[in-house]
Parts: C-alpha cells; structure tokens; sequence
C-alpha cells in the first residue's frame, strides 16, 4: 500500500490530504469528510447510490480511487444547498413524494441537476435516461421523473 | 480491497518509464469501470497500479487526420456520445455509446478500457473490429501498430507486452457510400450487459444496391473473444442487397461461428438472435441509404 499527497476542491474548499492508494473516492467523502450525502449501496457501480459530479461530471464515487482525484474539483449535495436548481429541484421532490426510503434520493437530486443543468427543458425519455444509472426500490421512477420535469417546466417559465 | 500499491505519472512519458521498468508486477488503470469492481472481487490482486486517468492531455482525443480516424485509449463513452466526427455513417459509435452502462459510468469509462479489457461482452470491439481498427501500443523507446483483431488474443488476454501502452485505436473512414448500424440485445436498457452484439459496416456501389464493402463483427462467440464475421461478409461482398442475399449471409453466420451458451442465455438463443440482428442492421442500412 503507497501513500499518495492529493489535493481536490471538495464543494468548494481546497484541500490537502494523504490518501492510501487502496482508498476509494467515497471512502474519503464519507469517512474523512463526513459527506453523508453519499450512500454506498453495491460498491460496484451499479446502483450509482454514491455519485457526485468530478469536474462537473456524474460518476460513481465508488468505482474512483482516490489517488487518482489530484486537481480535481468534486461536488456532492451538500455543497449544492444554496443552489437555486437544487433548491426547485428539492421542493419538486417533496411535492410529489419522490422520497420515500430517501436512501437513493441525493443521488437522484445529483443526476436531475446534471439534465436540467445541461438541458433546461428536458423530454420525459431525456430524465429517464439521465436517472437510468441511479436504482430506487420504493418509487417505481414515476414520482422522481414528475419531479424533474415540474422542475424543469418552473425554469422555462422563468423571466 | 487487496493490499496494492499505485503509481501515478507525473506524464506520458513517465508513465512508459515505469512500464519499462515495472510492467511485469504493473496493471493499468484508466477509467477503473472494469477494473475497480474486479479489484474489490479480488479477480485481481495486483501489485502495482499504474493510473493513467491524468494523462488526458497526451491521451483523450478523437481527431481525424486524412482518412485515418484516431481515438485516444482515454476518450471516453461521454465524449464518443458528444463528437461530431462519430456521426452519419459511423453512426454506430453513437448507437453503442447510448447503449452503454449508465450516464455515471460512460462519463468514466474509456476506449482504450474498453478494448483492453477483452471480454466477450465489451460493445465496443465488434464496433471496432468491424472497421478493421488498429491499436497503436506505446513504449518507452517507440511504438508499434497492430491489428485489433491480432491484439485481443482471448479472454482478458491481449498480444501487449508488460512494458507496452495501448495508447490508440483507429481505422480508415471508408469513402463513398457508407452505412453503419448497432445492435445490442442485453435483460434492460440500462447498465445491461450484452447477451449478444453485433456491428455492421456496410458500403454500396452508386447504384445504391450492391455490395462494395462490409464488416460484420459480434460478441459472445464460443471459446473466443469478439469476432468478425468473415464468411458473412463473403457472401455479402459484391452481390445485390436482397432477402436472398441476407439470407444466405445468415446460413453463412450460423455455421461459421459457435456462440456460447452460458447462465445468461443458450447459445441456441443467442444465434437465433444474431441471425435477427444481422439481417436488421442489414435493412436498416439499406433503408438509410435510400433517405430513410
């Protein structure tokens, strides 16, 4: 096991900090930064439970070793609270009961950001595609999808 | 997690110094799609990772130079999805891109892994070999080029030596008329793995019906890893498209390739399905070609 400097932008803040080379991304976020947010379901890239967004991208954070994450900025909801989409986003979320065990909703929150950062008007199938890499069990998507596309249709309303 | 140390380049260049020095006890480390979750399996147990994620600046591109189309082994599913190049005729890249993982995992994931990984399951090599790509591998004093077809030589087993970097995949964009098409057959639409895939490339004389070109290539083949469809496409080149032509492609296809049966599917079932795949991919070309 080698031990590796690394410095990252974590929702904002620059930091420093020795990682092993066996640590994964999520370990980091959970264990040393106490990102909660974060959730590990499978561990294998499956159910996508602990995606963020490197460098604004979506990806899993259990299949990113840390030494790897030098220079690179990462985002989790925590470091989303004062964003005005994520605030819409959260509200829609309550509104049609998309939350019900909750386990899967931050990562749903971080993959609904991503569509409507990137497409502000989505189409139903464009949300369906964008959530398809994150599992939930309770709410069969319906609600989850609703709640993206009411937030979507709140930003296109907008002056 | 087994116990491994890493090694993180400082660039390129460093990066083949240290295969040169340590590539027999070294396992390369891109997008980690594949390779984290075999890790954490222990199918793995390296001693050493050698991470060449950072290196995106020597090795994630997508460029055309003449008629050579050159894909660096770090672009990713992401980008293939995203670029212009990939696009009308090549139109399978797309297709395979949109078919592949999940959003989280094609933002990671990359050509060169894809390739390198070698399993009868990866969408992208019969893309690739239906295209007759090469790979170019990168080592600490030159490089060298090879077929795709002679570098994948079985299951997770590729003709790279230690100290060597698959840096490159490409292929000549044919010229004139030309088609392409995916297809793939997997339980789901996200994150499924491949019960069967298949690639065509297809290219027609002007009169738009006989058969200038083609390459077939697909998946889960017994005892091998993807593969071309090699006496398909002979009863295919230079003959008029047509139910009879394809059907005579299909014989060609059941009994020149086994595929493999295992817990996800017969392989009775999945040559069914081949058959099916091959003669739409075969339509759907033929119906491109005429504005459809």
């Amino acid at each position: 096991m080698s031990k590796h400097f690394v410095v990252m932008t974590i929702n904002g803040e620059e930091k420093g900090f020795y990682v092993d080379s066996t640590d994964r991304l999520i370990d980091v976020l959970r264990e040393r930064f106490g990102l909660k947010s974060v959730k590990e379901g499978c561990g294998t890239g499956d159910c996508g439970l602990c995606a963020v967004l490197l460098d604004g991208r979506l990806v899993n954070s259990c299949l990113v070793l840390a030494p790897q994450c030098g220079g690179k900025a990462v985002v989790t909801l925590e470091g989303l609270l004062q964003d005005p989409i994520m605030a819409n986003l959260q509200a829609k979320f309550l509104k049609h009961n998309a939350a019900q065990c909750g386990f899967c909703t931050p990562a749903m929150l971080l993959a609904a950001k991503q569509i409507l950062d990137r497409l502000p008007t989505p189409t139903r199938e464009e949300v369906a595609s964008a959530i398809s890499g994150v599992l939930c069990r309770c709410t069969g998507y319906y609600p989850i999808i609703e709640a993206i596309l009411d937030a979507s249709r709140e930003a296109e309303a907008a002056p | 997690m087994p116990e491994f140390d890493m090694y993180v380049p400082r660039d390129l260049r460093d990066a083949l110094k240290f295969l040169e020095e340590e590539g027999k006890r070294t396992t390369i480390l891109a997008g980690g799609t594949d390779l984290v979750p075999r890790l954490k399996r222990r199918q793995v147990v390296p001693q050493v990772l050698l991470d060449i994620s950072g290196l995106q600046g020597d090795l994630r591109y997508i460029r055309r130079e003449g008629d050579v189309l050159r894909l660096g082994c770090l672009t990713t599913i992401s980008d293939v999805l995203e670029s212009e190049l990939l696009g009308g005729g090549l139109g399978m890249f797309k297709q395979a891109a949109q078919r592949f993982g999940a959003p989280q995992v094609r933002n990671v994931a990359t050509i060169g892994g894809n390739v390198a990984s070698a399993t009868s399951s990866e969408d992208f090599i019969p893309v690739l070999l239906s295209l007759r790509a090469k790979v170019k591998l990168l080592n600490a004093r030159g490089e060298r080029s090879l077929p795709l077809e002679e570098l994948i030589v079985g299951k997770r087993a590729l003709a790279r030596a230690p100290h060597e970097l698959l840096s490159e995949v490409n292929f000549q964009v044919p010229h004139g008329n030309f088609w392409s098409g995916f297809e793939k057959l997997g339980r789901r639409n996200s994150l499924a793995i491949a019960l069967v895939n298949m690639a065509l490339f297809l290219a027609l004389e002007d009169d738009l019906e006989t058969v200038k070109d083609v390459g077939i290539a697909l998946n889960r083949v017994s005892g091998k890893v993807p593969q071309r469809a090699l006496e398909a496409e002979g009863k295919l080149k230079g003959q008029s498209l047509s139910p009879s032509s394809i059907s005579l492609a299909q014989s060609a296809l059941a009994s020149e390739l086994n595929l493999k049966g295992d817990y996800r599917a017969s392989g009775w079932y999945r040559t069914e399905v081949a058959l099916v795949q091959l003669r739409r991919l075969l339509e759907s070309c033929y119906v491109k070609a005429r504005g459809g």
